[in-house]
């Protein structure tokens, strides 16, 4: 059976050590960052390397800051590089944004511009790394809460040139577009049609939290996921039309463990029933 | 490379790489990590983006976007505090009860000294800015020295484990040598920073010497040495052989090795050869 299927949970710290001490692995798949793992030791590492070694993992890096103009150092990407091959990740996905500039690193996920210059950087850089890494690479796209510079082309035709451009797989992440969608006043069915669907090999579901003050929805990943989220999972996967797997993120106000499971069980259901309408297998 | 005006260790790209994306995304990082650039900027953000040679249509959307672009300065300088009251705990307190963390924390920021990409690496680059830049250190002189202190711990904690080596031998002999564990570090503090307490955060003044390690239970352990005892310990770090390191200080070669055994059982040396 094809482990990377239905919806698996990013594997987070407070919950290492239950999750180690489990004699099987509770979801399909966990996934995991490198960079909270290379180069570490100590218990908690060992807990980490027990799970890894036990169940089926996908990777998804945080800091390479492709849209970026720094160079990546090269023990970085060696790291990275011996992980995937270690942990027999079958992608590998980053954000497409920036990060870092002129050395000094934000660990923020920035906007690119929306322009053509960006479109060719972003795609020369994503080349570059795919060459690098011994698995496919996906892009993510992000939560944008402004627009870095004139804007050329909207964000839906960005991400879509850079995905052409770089000839590479797409990690959508169905909450950034929702969040997208509300922050600046678009339809999100409308943003996904005509999207090259074909690209998707992984979703990201997630929380979000509303800041009255400010008017704006944060990606916080910080609070559970919202129907209207889930719906527009269901409504994207059969245009998927295949069972490709989602990842619950939670990176904040984290619930105990059993917490999140039940609210990935719910998915997992939300997940099937999604498939069952329109008759495709999976599994 | 003389600094422009709102410079802050800019690094000026090469010429082939000047591209719109690179001066939006200079500009970008100007408002972001530099309090005074997000000052400047919510005073006037076109006149922000021409000052940093921006066009007409790129400063008018900045304009635009004003409120929402500064919501990055907020989202980034929460990114980069989150690691710091938990891996610092004393230092946070000792700030926030004088009102000062967070002119710290702009400080830190500003100073651009957060460069790798692993974000583990905020901690011991935030105890690399207080050496370097000694803020605080005026009101506080024991300032670096707590947080270096509060941050070894987190570093002894993760520290990559040692290959389990089968060749060391148990028991500590005067030709021999000390192969410690790869987490154990030797420290000398002018304060007594391990006696520091959220309650108490201002150690007093008085020479301390300390061995930080990780225990067999792989949880962090230090031990308080004597000014010789660390001297001695030093000496083993650098591979003299154990009686040659006693004899040097003049120290008992019964005593040391009574040390170093007692060190092994407790996990801070791995074994000897």
């Amino acid at each position: 059976m094809n482990p990377f299927t239905g919806v698996g949970v990013g594997l987070r710290r407070p919950h290492l050590q239950q999750v180690a001490a489990l004699a099987s692995s509770p979801v399909p798949f966990w996934e995991i960052a490198p960079e909270n793992v290379v180069g570490q030791g100590g218990s908690r590492h060992r807990q980490v390397m027990k799970i890894l070694e036990r169940d089926p993992i996908i990777t998804h890096g945080l800091s390479m800051s492709i849209g970026g103009f720094d160079a990546w150092d090269r023990d970085v990407l060696e790291n990275l590089k011996g992980f995937l091959k270690e942990t027999q990740s079958p992608w590998h996905s980053e954000h497409l944004c920036w990060s870092s500039f002129g050395g000094a690193t934000t660990h923020e996920l920035l906007p690119m511009p929306f322009t053509r210059d960006s479109v060719r950087h972003t795609v020369e850089r994503a080349k570059r790394l795919q060459a690098e890494l011994p698995v496919p690479f996906l892009f993510e796209n992000v939560s944008y809460y402004a627009c870095l510079g004139v804007s050329e082309m909207s964000e839906k035709d960005f991400f879509a040139e850079v995905l052409e451009g770089a000839d590479c797989g797409w990690l959508l992440d169905i909450n950034n577009i929702y969040v997208n969608s509300r922050n600046h006043g678009f339809d999100a069915k409308e943003w996904l049609e005509g999207m090259p669907l074909e690209r998707v090999q992984q979703m990201h579901i997630a929380g979000h939290t509303w800041y009255e003050d400010d008017q704006i929805i944060i990606d916080t990943h910080g609070a559970p996921v919202i129907d209207p989220v889930i719906e527009l999972m269901q409504w994207v996967l059969p245009r998927i039309g295949r069972p490709v797997p989602v990842l619950l993120e939670r990176d904040n106000e984290i619930p105990e463990l059993e917490v999140l499971l039940a609210e990935r069980v719910s998915l997992q259901k939300a997940y099937d029933d999604a498939f069952a309408t329109v008759g495709v297998q999976h599994g | 490379m003389p600094l422009r005006p709102w410079g802050f260790n800019m690094v000026e790209a090469p010429e082939p790489f000047i591209t719109s994306t690179w001066q939006l995304q200079r500009c970008m990082t100007d408002l972001i990590l530099n309090a005074e650039g997000a000052k400047a900027f919510a005073a006037d953000p076109k006149a922000f983006g021409a000052e940093r040679s921006l066009g007409k249509a790129d400063q008018a959307a900045l304009e635009t976007f004003q409120s929402r672009l500064l919501t990055y300065r907020g989202l980034a300088r929460n990114a980069l505090e989150d690691p710091l009251p938990d891996c610092f705990p004393i230092t946070h307190t000792l700030l926030e009860g004088a009102e000062l963390w967070d002119a710290c924390l702009d400080a830190f920021l500003a100073s651009r000294t957060i460069q790798s990409p692993y974000y583990r690496d905020v901690n011991p680059a935030f105890v690399t800015w207080l050496a370097n830049s000694t803020w605080g250190q005026d009101r506080w002189p024991f300032l670096l020295q707590l947080a270096h202190f509060e941050y070894i711990e987190v570093e002894i904690l993760r520290w990559p484990d040692d290959p389990l080596s089968k060749e060391l031998k148990t028991k500590p002999t005067a030709d021999g040598q000390v192969v410690f564990g790869g987490a154990t570090r030797n420290l000398a503090y002018a304060y007594r920073v391990h006696e520091a307490t959220k309650e108490d955060p201002k150690p007093t003044a008085g020479e301390t010497f300390l061995l930080g390690y990780r225990d067999t239970e792989g949880d962090f352990n230090y031990s308080e040495l004597s000014a010789h005892a660390s001297a001695f310990l030093a000496r083993c770090m650098e591979d003299e052989p154990i009686g040659t390191a006693a004899s040097v200080l003049n120290l008992e070669l019964e005593e040391v090795l009574d040390l170093l055994s007692g060190f092994r059982a407790k996990g801070a040396i791995e074994g000897f050869r």
